[in-house]
């Protein structure tokens, strides 16, 4: 197995599964945690990374096909084609990303990490990776994560397409959307993600002055 | 440039005095917070009686007079407001007297700045953790020098959480240090774990802790909070580390006093390949010579304000702060 990338939550190696390319995603133990807990954290996220991709698959969003599971390792299709991240984003690829994204939603599935680093252009379609940080959850706040990520990482005219493709089709769009707004308001979040309020608005306030966070 | 600096901000009245980026004194007098934590309006009171002496107790430690002094500086925020009112009101007092200007200081960046200067880390990711505050930043440049925060705690500090549980366990001083030792040969029992992305909560832990606190023995539950929450704080870490593509790691505040801490820190700086640095616990605990020492390179930068125009902000965020 050749090492691909590592992460802070698990390494990546190349592999062959029956004469096919395959990818091993490895949850690794840390050196600085208790064994028990080590070992809970690991085994609790890979299955359930496992059952969130099984789920989005069932409910017709493009992802990797599984091939095996085991206690800390999940085996899966090696996927060929450009990250989003990497290439030229297009509006039609947009749409399509906010129509998987209400996809998942309205399955109550929320993917913790869905940018254009997590989404892979591949003949025509969109694949989503990295499941390591959903959950299953109904909850408006965790949706409306989900969108502002997205809208922290595009430009203002490509989030569009993306949202107004997600509200079409979402069945909670109103009270994601109302949450979203929200979560933009809160101090928190206005200090350290959302960058420079309206000039004039709060001219006096120096939190306006401080930077976006880079995705 | 001989600089005093004035802290205040929670338990501890500090007064230190750097010259030069050199520590010359650093005194202080702590609030005994026995098993029932702080009182704001009390603890202010302390800090008021004991400020004269302490000031005193620098100079002398120093030896120098007021009129030696060439700049002051004292903890602007964050803190409990009526405790930040001490040092503001002693700094702005002898400012006038002396007729010399003031630095406002960041209490989370003096912290900062003077870990970074002891270990001579030169750009590393920083954790910051103490009772009010838990945070992971890192030096960002525009639109002005300041530490940006790029992961922290979703509710309360962790050093906050550390206590609330000792006061829950009934023990005496009820602080985190205590927490330590009982948790000494403690076995892991299982608790709530949240890290979401960089940043982490401790509520749904100390609940669970709390409610554990009847049926368990203190040294497991002792031993199994502080193994769940510095986990989460290193995975939050780790994920900074690689994000930022850092190769240095510093921590520092209150609870980097903690030797268990400081171990994992330790491992997972070595799983990163990451040089790891932090301070002496006498500059880790509040105390003045970090605001001192902060202050200095503000006054030198000309970031200094005149007493009358002095304040104190409770809600001070680092990322607010200019660094020099």
């Amino acid at each position: 197995m050749r090492k691909l990338s590592r992460g802070a939550e698990a390494t990546i190696y190349l592999t062959k599964i029956f004469g096919k390319e395959a990818v091993v995603k490895i949850r690794e133990s840390k050196g600085y945690r208790v064994r028990v807990l080590d070992e809970r954290i690991r085994y609790y996220r890979t299955r359930s990374e496992a059952r969130t991709i099984f789920r989005a698959m069932a409910a017709g969003v493009p992802v990797p096909t599984l091939f095996g599971v085991a206690r800390f390792s999940i085996c899966m299709e090696k996927l060929e084609g450009v990250l989003l991240k990497d290439s030229r984003i297009t509006p039609r690829q947009m749409r399509y990303a906010g129509a998987i994204l209400s996809l998942l939603h309205n399955s109550n599935i929320v993917h913790g990490d869905f940018t254009p680093a997590n989404l892979i252009a591949k003949g025509g379609k969109l694949h989503v990776i990295d499941f390591g940080l959903s959950e299953s959850s109904n909850s408006y706040e965790d949706k409306a994560v989900d969108l502002l990520l997205m809208k922290r990482a595009v430009s203002g005219p490509l989030y569009k397409h993306f949202s107004d493709s997600y509200f079409s089709s979402s069945r909670s769009s109103k009270a994601v959307l109302a949450r979203l707004s929200e979560i933009e308001l809160r101090g928190r979040y206005r200090l350290r993600t959302l960058g420079p309020a309206t000039p004039g608005k709060s001219s006096g306030n120096q939190r306006s002055q401080t930077p976006q966070r880079q995705g | 440039m001989l600089t005093l600096g004035l802290e205040s901000s929670a338990h501890t009245f500090g007064a230190g005095i750097v010259d030069d980026g050199k520590v010359l004194a650093n005194a202080k007098a702590m609030y005994d917070i026995g098993a029932g934590g702080m009182v704001p309006s009390k603890v202010a009171e302390f800090h008021a009686l004991n400020a004269a002496g302490v000031i005193r107790d620098a100079l002398d430690k120093a030896g120098i007079t007021l009129r030696d002094l060439e700049g002051i500086g004292y903890t602007r925020g964050p803190g409990l407001g009526p405790c930040l009112q001490v040092a503001q009101l002693s700094a702005r007092t002898l400012a006038h007297r002396l007729g010399l200007g003031v630095a406002m200081v960041n209490h989370c960046v003096a912290h900062i700045e003077i870990a970074k200067h002891a270990s001579g880390l030169k750009d590393p990711i920083v954790l910051y953790v103490s009772g009010g505050n838990s945070q992971i930043l890192k030096l960002a440049g525009k639109p002005f020098r300041h530490y940006r925060v790029i992961g922290e705690t979703l509710d309360i500090g962790i050093g906050n959480m550390l206590d609330s549980l000792a006061r829950k366990l009934c023990l005496n001083p009820a602080w985190g240090s205590t927490v330590a030792k009982t948790a000494e040969g403690g076995n892991y029992i299982e608790l709530p774990y949240t890290v979401k992305g960089m940043d982490f909560s401790f509520t749904g832990l100390l609940t669970r802790a709390e409610e554990l606190a009847a049926k368990m023995s203190p040294k497991d539950i002792c031993f199994s909070v502080q193994e769940t929450s510095f986990a989460m704080l290193c995975e939050a870490l780790e994920r900074a580390l690689l994000l930022t593509n850092s190769k240095e790691l510093c921590v520092c505040g209150g609870v980097a006093q903690s030797t268990r801490l400081r171990s994992m820190l330790t491992s997972l700086a070595r799983e990163n390949k990451a040089r790891f640095g932090y301070v002496e616990n006498e500059f880790n605990a509040d105390n003045g010579a970090m605001v001192a020492f902060t202050a200095e390179r503000m006054l030198l930068h000309g970031a200094s304000t005149s007493p009358e125009n002095c304040d104190i902000m409770q809600r001070y965020r680092a990322e607010e702060a200019a660094v020099f």
